[in-house]
């Protein structure tokens, strides 16, 4: 028998560890929405750093591209694009409440829909693989934030809370697989769910029959739990309908430009101590 | 022990590029999976027991900056360790065509893992489209920075560590000194 150990030594600890990593993973799986100690700690020790690197990157592109390359043009860009984000933001949240003042909803409420406080913070790294879509962001435990937060931008959903440490958090964006937000189409009020497919979206379970148009915009239809009702999440790009089948498959294109990511803001549910 | 600890500090800093340097650099989605080409050098070079345990928990520190599936990186990169060990015996391991060879094989490979445990085990959406439209991409980006770490790592270790070999590199270092 120890012969036969000794003999099958290598197969036999590879397969072990391959167990062993396999029901952990798949342990985890259960417990996925609370942050493991393991992964707070390692997110306190790294984080630092990837600000450090962040930070620096942006200071020598930053005053290469201002300083010594396009002084005044970027400076103009700059702030026509901010400015054009915000008429954006505006005009996106005025279609909103014109549609709720139709159907005779009092203002006051959906304002308190979606009046929450708020919490800035700052981009400080993205996912390290190619197949997901999460960032880290500079606010964490000590700041309020907690697991299933939601997350937003001027122009809309950016995504929500997975994993919180001390000082900072992980965000999982809406683009990425394993995210599904409940929408409705703000003209007609179709419902749906949002799917991430990582760089766009699409847009499931509307029925075959409803009545969808190419730019017709997506928001939150606040009965996901994680975003208010009203928030802006994209514009549907493509619609195609099968013969047959109960469903119509739409592509949507994210409000948010996701590659251009560098502040966000965090819809606390209770105000921070 | 000297050697774990570089591995280690190597795992650390390929992580800290592949989320906060590479993204500001690259002005696409995809970044190259540093972590998955040492894990191949490792395949290459490290004996099973403690190659395996190195490729685990590498894997698991991956797992923190990696989607949000806590031990995923951890089983992928474990599997693609012990399958690299497995054909390394057989092949001339000093030659670094192979190490290119087994980084485009292993991402791969690793992107079966992932499709396959991910499909089976977790709720993890419509993963045959970013699967399908990420995997070629993702093999020829790791092959560029495989081969970018081939012609930067004998210069860098002329000028930090110039009387010692690098393990499965020894032919490059040769070229470089002629």
């Amino acid at each position: 028998m120890l012969d036969l150990l000794k003999k099958y030594r290598t197969p036999l600890l590879s397969g072990i560890l391959i167990l062993i990593a396999l029901l952990f993973y798949s342990a985890n799986l259960r417990s996925q929405e609370k942050t493991t100690i393991f992964e707070r700690t390692v997110l306190q020790l790294t984080a630092p750093l990837q600000n450090g690197i962040s930070f620096a990157w942006n200071s020598v592109s930053g005053w290469w591209h201002g300083y010594f390359w396009l002084v005044d043009t970027q400076r103009n860009n700059a702030r026509l694009l901010d400015e054009n984000r915000h008429l954006q933001a505006e005009l996106s949240r005025l279609q909103e409440v014109a549609l709720a003042n139709e159907r005779l909803r009092r203002l006051l409420q959906f304002k308190e829909e979606i009046n929450l406080p708020v919490l800035p913070a700052q981009v400080i790294a993205e996912d390290a693989s190619s197949w997901f879509r999460t960032v880290v962001i500079d606010k964490g435990l000590a700041d309020g934030l907690r697991e299933g937060l939601p997350v937003v931008v001027a122009e809309g959903a950016a995504g929500r809370v997975i994993s919180c440490a001390s000082r900072h958090s992980r965000v999982l964006l809406v683009t990425d697989a394993s995210s599904a937000v409940a929408a409705l189409v703000q003209r007609n009020r179709t419902r749906g769910i949002i799917r991430g497919q990582g760089d766009n979206l699409v847009f499931e379970y509307a029925l075959r029959q409803a009545d969808i148009e190419v730019g017709d915009q997506l928001v939150s239809s606040g009965t996901g739990g994680v975003f208010p009702k009203g928030v802006p999440i994209g514009r549907i790009t493509r619609i195609t309908r099968e013969e047959y089948g109960l469903f119509q498959t739409v592509e949507v294109a994210p409000a948010v430009d996701f590659s251009r990511l560098e502040e966000v803001l965090i819809l606390l549910k209770d105000p921070p101590q | 022990m000297t050697r774990i600890f570089l591995y280690f500090l190597c795992g650390f800093i390929f992580v800290l590029a592949q989320t906060a340097l590479i993204p500001q650099i690259l002005p696409f989605a995809l970044k190259p999976d540093l972590l998955l080409i040492l894990i191949v050098y490792l395949g290459l070079n490290e004996k099973y027991v403690r190659g395996g345990a190195l490729a685990y928990t590498l894997g698991m520190f991956e797992d923190v900056f990696a989607g949000h599936y806590l031990g995923l990186y951890g089983l992928s990169l474990l599997l693609t360790f012990l399958v690299v060990r497995g054909v390394a015996g057989r092949l001339n391991t000093e030659s670094p065509f192979l190490l290119l060879l087994m980084v485009g094989g292993g991402t791969l490979l690793q992107g079966g893992v992932l499709f396959f445990s991910l499909g089976f085990f977790a709720e993890a959406g419509p993963l045959a489209a970013v699967f399908s439209w990420t995997l070629a991409p993702q093999v020829l980006l790791n092959l560029a920075a495989a081969l970018l770490i081939l012609q930067l790592l004998p210069r860098l270790q002329k000028i930090l560590a110039p009387r010692t070999e690098i393990p499965g590199l020894r032919c490059l270092h040769k070229t470089n000194a002629s």
